[in-house]
This record gives C-alpha cells, structure tokens and sequence, in this order.
C-alpha cells in the first residue's frame, strides 16, 4: 500500500483492517478503468451487457434460493407443539377427572367398609383403622400445633461465612435437605402426629431428599420458604424442641449463616392427606386373633352387593388378594386392616 | 434498470421454481449469499463512480461466492467452521456498509 519513498503510516501494522475499511470497492474496477481510459475508450462499460444481466438473474436466483432454503419453517414445528399441547391439556384434563373419581370411590369404599365391621360386630376396628390412618398419613388432620418457617439467607450469594459449613457446594445460606430432615426428625421427636413441609404430608415412606440444588419431599420438589407444619400438643411441643438438638441447631443456622426461621403456634391448622399412597403389601389376619371375625366378616360382605366389582376390598379371608386402591396398615401384633388410602371425608382432630 | 429487472427475473424464478437445496451446501448459502451481496453494492458503486466494467464485476462475484463458500468450507475441515463464517461476515459487512455509504453520497449528496 504505501510506496517506499512514502512516510510510513502510523498504521501500518493495520494494512489488513485500513485496506478493508479504505478501499471497500474491488480496486480492479479502478484498474480496469484506467486501461480502458489509455486505448482512448469511455472508463464505463454499458451495465446492460448480456454478462451482466446474467449474473444479475443469477444473483437474484440465489437470494431467492437462499432465502427459502435458510428461513426456519416455523409451520412444521409450531404444529406438532401444538398438538403436543393439545394433548398433554387433554390428558391432564383426564388425569384430573380421573382424580375425582377415585377420590369419589375411595370414600364409598370407606363407608362400606365401616358399613361392613359395624354389621360384623367388629366396630372396635374402626377406631383401630382410624387411628393407623393418621399414623400413616391417608387421612387429612387438623388441629393446633407448630408452624416453622425456614428460609434461605436474605444474602445467601454474599455470606462471609462461605465454606465453613459442609454444605457440599451449596451456598451455605441456603436451607439444605439435612437441616430439613434434622428439623423434621427433632419435631417427630417432641410430639408431632403429623408433618407436613409445603402441604405435603409426610409419612413413612416420604424422604425428604435433594436433586441439584432443589430439595425433593416424597419425590416432589420443593421451593422456599419451606412451611413445616406440624400438629401436636403446641405448648408442649414448642417447649421441648427449643431445647433439643434440632431447636439448638436451627437456632444456630439463624445465627451464623443468616437462615430465617419463625416458629409459631396455631390452633386450626391443617395438614393434608399424602395423595400417593396405594398398597404395597398385603397380609392375612392371623387366625388365632381373628377367629371370629373372619367368618362373620365374609358373611357380612358378601350380601353387601352395593359394593363395585371393580373395587375390591381386602377382606380379611381374602387372603392376600390385592386391591390396588386399597391399603393395608398393619398393627405390630401382625394382624392387618384394609383400609382406603386417601380419604377426604373425614378429618380427624390430633389434639388429644 | 436492466439489471434491476434482471434480479427481480431471477427472485421470481427462485421464489417459483424452489429448487431443493442439497444439504451440503446449506452451510455455504448465506456466505454465498453475503459474498454476492458484497459484488453487486460493489458493482452499483463502481457504477456511481462511472468506473464500472462488466468483466471485473462479473470476476469478483464468482471469485467473492467461491473464495467465502471454500473459507467456510476449510473452517469447517479444520473445526473453526462457525468462528471462520464470522470473520467473512465481518469483513464482508463492513465491505458492503462502506460502499452503501458511498453509493448514499453519490446519490443523496449527504
């Protein structure tokens, strides 16, 4: 670019950028133009040559090729979605019906099945049922009892603190899965009769867990503020905790890493039945302690022809006929009751 | 004008005809495309300029599509496929901003 008899440019370690910013235009036109000015001919061809108009019709065949080869087709994708939508709603709609139904049925199952101990003489079992209900959470309860609200650090990215608690990567103002299964455990401890963390109940098979940086109760993810109710007697309950282990280790998590805690007595506070429930075994009464249950039983039940082919109870001379929506809670004696997983009609009060 | 109503000629039978592009060439249509860009704004400048010359023209289009389709090929060879497209974009846009500026003051005086 520059001759040598030429300063040499400050920049001119930048030819590549100065020529591609100086000299846009091909300088073979200027070339061209300079022979054609020495034989005595016009600088300019004709734009109207049969070379020309070719490359133009080539030039505009390629954009066009190229514009409707390269656009994105938004039609073939937007449809399937849609359909896909279309169908994910239509089955939650049917998942939801269905819900209904078997809430419907579990209930019809539940009287019938009272229906049939009181006829059979055997009314002392339904206590026994409702009692093993709460314990194993197939029943909605409300009641008073403790309320503890646990939260992350208001400034969880920025605390000093950072790495002296073995949080595994976590930021160590965050609320991890162990202080929830310590608090949870502490507040069984004191009292509670039922637990539940975000309106979901805790029962013996619900784990309280974490994936990434989420926390997963019963295999449903969680998000904070995380509301730990629990029923029980609330004066007792709040009494001891404090003082327990887990009381003195959520007090600490306040103090040193900046975890908002709140706990709070109530008097109507509720916790909800776990919706998953379903059996997973089943067991015949031993026969020593049901002796004369078991025959007055299938008596009863057999006339009992209201009852839905298509929802079998476990009857105690069944054997270990399985009834999916049914469940069996067993008692420590060895003896088992069938009983509907979740029922939504009845609430029982846990305050003694 | 001719011209111009060559290029519309041209959209017109690619919009109608809409021939199926093989998919190796996809990766070097829009490159192809921007390179054309680049020697038809060229063109009208040289135009403007009263300097244009058909030869030239019709050499630097071929040679811009080629010399853009086979970086982008080589780019893809070699693994620097997506980084080796940007540069010709880059290089061919401020190409093409340049010369439009040019042919804006020879048209609008501005």
């Amino acid at each position: 670019m520059s001759t040598p008899s030429s300063p040499r440019r400050p920049d001119a370690s930048m030819t590549l950028l100065t020529s591609m910013l100086e000299r846009p235009l091909d300088p073979g036109y200027q070339q061209a133009a300079d022979r054609r000015a020495a034989a005595g001919l016009p600088a300019a061809t004709p734009t109207r040559t049969a070379m020309v108009i070719a490359m133009m019709v080539v030039t505009g065949f390629l954009f066009a090729v190229g514009a409707q080869a390269l656009r994105p087709r938004p039609t073939a994708a937007a449809s399937v979605k849609g359909e896909l939508v279309a169908r994910i709603e239509a089955i939650q709609t049917q998942g939801q019906s269905q819900e209904a139904a078997i809430a419907g049925l579990r209930k019809e199952v539940s009287e019938l099945e009272a229906l049939a101990l009181r006829q059979a003489g055997a009314a002392d079992l339904t206590d026994t049922i409702k009692e093993l209900e709460i314990q194993a959470g197939f029943t909605p309860m409300k009641g008073s009892g403790l309320t503890l609200t646990v939260g992350d650090a208001a400034d969880s990215e920025s605390d000093a603190d950072a790495g002296s608690r073995p949080s595994g990567g976590f930021d160590s103002g965050r609320v991890t899965s162990s202080d929830l299964q310590i608090i949870v455990n502490g507040l069984w401890g004191v009292g509670a009769e039922a637990i539940a963390i975000n309106g979901h109940r805790l029962t013996s098979t619900a784990a309280i867990r974490f994936a990434g940086q989420a926390i997963i109760v019963d295999f449903r993810p969680i998000t904070p503020p995380y509301v730990i109710t629990a029923l029980g007697d609330a004066a007792r309950m709040q009494q001891l905790f404090e003082p327990s282990f887990a009381g003195v280790y959520l007090s600490q998590l306040e103090e040193q890493f900046g975890i908002t805690t709140d706990l709070t007595a109530g008097d109507a506070l509720t916790v909800p039945a776990d919706s998953l429930t379903r059996l997973t075994s089943a067991k015949p009464i031993d026969a020593r302690a049901t002796a004369s249950t078991v025959p007055s039983l299938g008596g009863t039940s057999a006339p009992a022809g209201t009852e839905p082919n298509d929802q079998p109870k476990d009857e105690p001379d069944a054997g270990s006929r399985e009834a999916p929506s049914a469940t069996v809670t067993e008692t420590s004696d060895g003896s088992s009751l069938t009983r509907d997983a979740s029922d939504p009609g009845p609430t029982e009060d846990a305050t003694p | 004008m001719i011209p111009a109503l060559g290029l519309l000629v041209g959209l017109t039978i690619g919009l109608l005809v809409d021939p199926a592009v093989p998919v190796w060439i996809q990766p070097y249509l829009p490159i192809a495309v921007i390179a054309a860009l680049d020697a038809v704004f060229g063109a009208v400048r040289a135009v403007l300029d009263g300097i244009f010359n058909d030869k030239v023209f019709v050499v630097s289009f071929l040679s811009n599509v080629i010399v853009a389709a086979f970086i982008v090929f080589l780019g893809d060879q070699l693994g620097v496929g997506s980084q080796l497209s940007t540069g010709v974009v880059v290089v061919l846009g401020v190409r093409i901003f340049s010369n439009v500026a040019s042919i804006r003051r020879h048209l609008f005086r501005a």
